[in-house]
């Protein structure tokens, strides 16, 4: 295995193949705290790409509900047992990733869903932690919680299925960093979808080959966001381009949320895949449970969504979360104006920082009748 | 001793000489015949020379199989002069045809180095510049070919589909616009990846030149067919014969078996090293 540095976890690690960044690396922020799990993004994601015999069962987007929700089953917490108890020292993961606790034989530590793991998607949904009896939901404030958890390909920049695969089916373009399945040369072993610990390569039984989330390429390489993104109701989603941490660009969305303000964190950075999709933490899930899900900076990132209201360049910047179809690569703030830029700097989108509210009297003194207020 | 001994004992040499089990040998025979079988149950069969070949785990490239499982597969071997048949036997405990999430299917596999010559490739898959064929049989092609559909419901019975975007108006049923469309959704299928079918046999010709590198051959010449009994898989590989094999002379084969029971795929498998092959005249 080759050495590699993974900032996530603040060292460098064992990999199967040596560090080969990307010329860019796509990436997205989803604000967990907007999402209703209305699914809209897992059905434009389902009806665009796995509507095909044999991807019946497929969903490359899901969202699902935290503490006990999973698709497949239990795909973390079954990882979490395996890989057992590991330690943070700091910002600075001392446990051992995926790739270091690989078993002699393997590539990867990982386990493989059956058909079974796949029958739930729906597990958990809307169950919140613990047992809401005794009265308990009467008291201020709750003391349950749950959460929706949207998840896509992390396209990570270590990703396990390419590692697991031993015939070099699977790539990392280096112009986007988008992973793949070559569906000319896979031969379906399905060491992907085992070695996935995210679960987002998926078998197809009437091709025999694994299939997997394409972040939309061909709407990436157009520089509009993926269907997934654009779909969203709740507008969660930014997708964009990452830096290292040390080419970090305050203009740079993606790198202002991850790098800058560190508002927005990996899941399951431990794995040690470091992965791109990266979550603004849910305020209300205990200190604990979002430290085990985004690493050590979770309870940091809470306490500054908190007080994004306070900071007009984080609060203008989470406005630009689906004011547009465009990948957003550059922003600027003017005032109370939030200005979204391509590549090359050309605006996309403006958008206010706090949208105009007009209220108007009840009574209209024109025709002096009384105002229905109906949509 | 009476006539009735006699006749006991011829009996009794009959009975003993119809049970011999077959003529064993420490390589792989190829016998001549005009006739080549079609399946494994073919009488032709009955008079050819076995080899029992030991496998071995593969235990050389990761992902790696860490414990043996078939310890041995039984073959024999005819010729026409053009095309040489195999037959591979190994004990099974149930058949595993239905693919799936975690579902591996019972395989096996003939390989033969492209050229004959006393320095031998790789026989792990061949090696760089050494190319060796492979004649792959699968146990689900050899469902479907049998007849088993082609649709998640043959697979899973319950399977509740709404329906597909090429089955909907006003698209009509077989036209060659929803043709292309079920093409353009079954994506290994649209980029020409022979192992997704469809196919009319159950056997792939493939080379490689090292592990992690097998391809589908540009000419498919492979063909077979696989019964399980009675907790055995009988399979017959058909392919042209080497060339240059020409009576009493030797290349090499090697064999691979992959019991879907056992997660085995791909990389995991039981194997062989290469066995010497050699033409005989029939009897």
């Amino acid at each position: 295995m080759a050495r590699v540095y993974n900032w996530q976890i603040g060292r460098e690690m064992s990999y199967w193949y040596p560090e080969a960044r990307p010329r860019r690396q796509f990436a997205a922020v989803f604000d967990i705290n907007k999402c209703i799990a209305c699914q809209t993004c897992t059905l434009a994601c389902k009806t665009t790409w796995t509507s095909g015999k044999g991807q019946e069962y497929m969903l490359w987007n899901n969202v699902e509900t935290k503490p006990y929700g999973s698709y497949p089953l239990a795909y973390d917490v079954k990882l979490l047992e395996l890989l057992g108890g590991q330690e943070w020292d700091g910002n600075r993961y001392a446990g051992r990733t995926l790739f270091e606790a690989a078993p002699a034989g393997e590539r990867v530590l990982g386990w493989h869903p059956t058909g079974e793991d796949y029958a739930f998607p729906n597990a958990g949904e809307d169950d919140c932690a613990g047992q809401v009896d005794h009265g308990e939901f009467f008291a201020l404030p709750h003391a349950r919680w749950f959460f929706y958890l949207a998840r896509i390909c992390n396209h990570c920049t270590y990703p396990a299925c390419l590692a697991s695969c031993p015939r070099g089916s699977i790539y990392k373009r280096p112009e986007d960093g988008i992973v793949l399945v070559d569906q000319g040369r896979c031969r379906g072993y399905q060491e992907c979808v085992k070695g996935c610990p995210y679960k987002k390569v998926f078998y197809n039984p009437l091709t025999g080959t694994s299939e997997k989330c394409i972040a939309c390429f061909p709407k990436i390489e157009q520089g509009i966001q993926p269907q997934c993104f654009v779909n969203c109701i709740g507008k969660i989603r930014l997708a964009g381009w990452i830096s290292t941490p040390d080419k970090a660009r305050p203009d740079n969305p993606i790198d202002y949320l991850v790098h800058i303000r560190k508002v927005a964190l990996p899941l399951f950075p431990q794995f040690g895949l470091e992965p791109n999709v990266y979550y603004i933490p849910p305020v209300h899930a205990p200190d604990a449970f979002n430290r085990q899900l985004f690493g050590a900076g979770a309870p940091q990132a809470v306490r500054t969504y908190r007080e994004a209201a306070r900071d007009a360049d984080l609060a203008g910047l989470l406005c630009l979360f689906g004011s547009t179809e465009m990948v957003v690569a550059r922003f600027r703030r003017q005032g109370e104006i939030i200005i979204g830029a391509d590549e090359k700097g050309a605006e996309v989108v403006r958008v206010p920082l706090r949208e105009p509210v007009v209220v108007r009297p009840a009574r209209d003194p024109h025709t002096q009748i009384v105002r229905i207020n109906c949509p | 001793m009476s006539t009735r001994c006699y006749w006991l004992a011829g009996f009794l040499l009959v009975a003993a000489g119809c049970s011999r089990g077959p003529k064993l040998v420490n390589e792989v025979v190829a016998v001549e015949t005009t006739r080549l079988p079609e399946g494994p149950r073919d009488r032709t069969w009955r008079d050819a020379p076995e080899h029992r070949a030991a496998l071995l785990v593969q235990d050389l490239v990761e992902p790696r199989l860490m414990a043996p499982s078939t310890p041995e597969v039984a073959v024999r071997a005819l010729t026409n002069g053009a095309e040489i048949v195999f037959r591979l036997e190994w004990p099974d405990a149930g058949a595993d045809d239905m693919p799936g999430p975690a579902r591996m299917v019972d395989a096996c596999a003939v390989q033969l180095p492209e050229t004959i010559e006393p320095d031998l490739p790789d026989p792990q898959m061949g090696q760089e510049g050494r190319l060796v064929e492979i004649a792959y049989w699968r146990a689900d092609w050899q469902a479907w070919v049998n007849g088993r559909g082609d649709t998640i419901r043959d697979l899973y019975p319950n399977a509740s589909i709404d329906h597909y975007p090429f089955q909907a108006k006003p698209l009509e049923p077989g036209s060659a616009a929803a043709r292309e469309l079920e093409r353009l959704y079954s994506p290994a299928l649209a980029a020409g990846n022979l192992r997704a079918g469809p196919r009319k046999t159950p056997v792939e010709s493939l080379i490689a030149t090292g592990p992690g590198t097998l391809s589908s051959a540009a000419t498919q010449n492979a063909t077979g067919q696989g019964v399980f009994e009675k907790g055995r898989w009988s399979v017959v590989i058909r392919r042209p014969l080497p060339k240059g094999l020409g009576r009493d002379q030797r290349t090499h084969v090697a064999f691979a078996v992959w019991q879907g029971s056992n997660q085995e795929a791909g990389a995991r498998k039981m194997r062989t090293g290469w066995i010497p092959l050699v033409r005989r005249a029939g009897s």
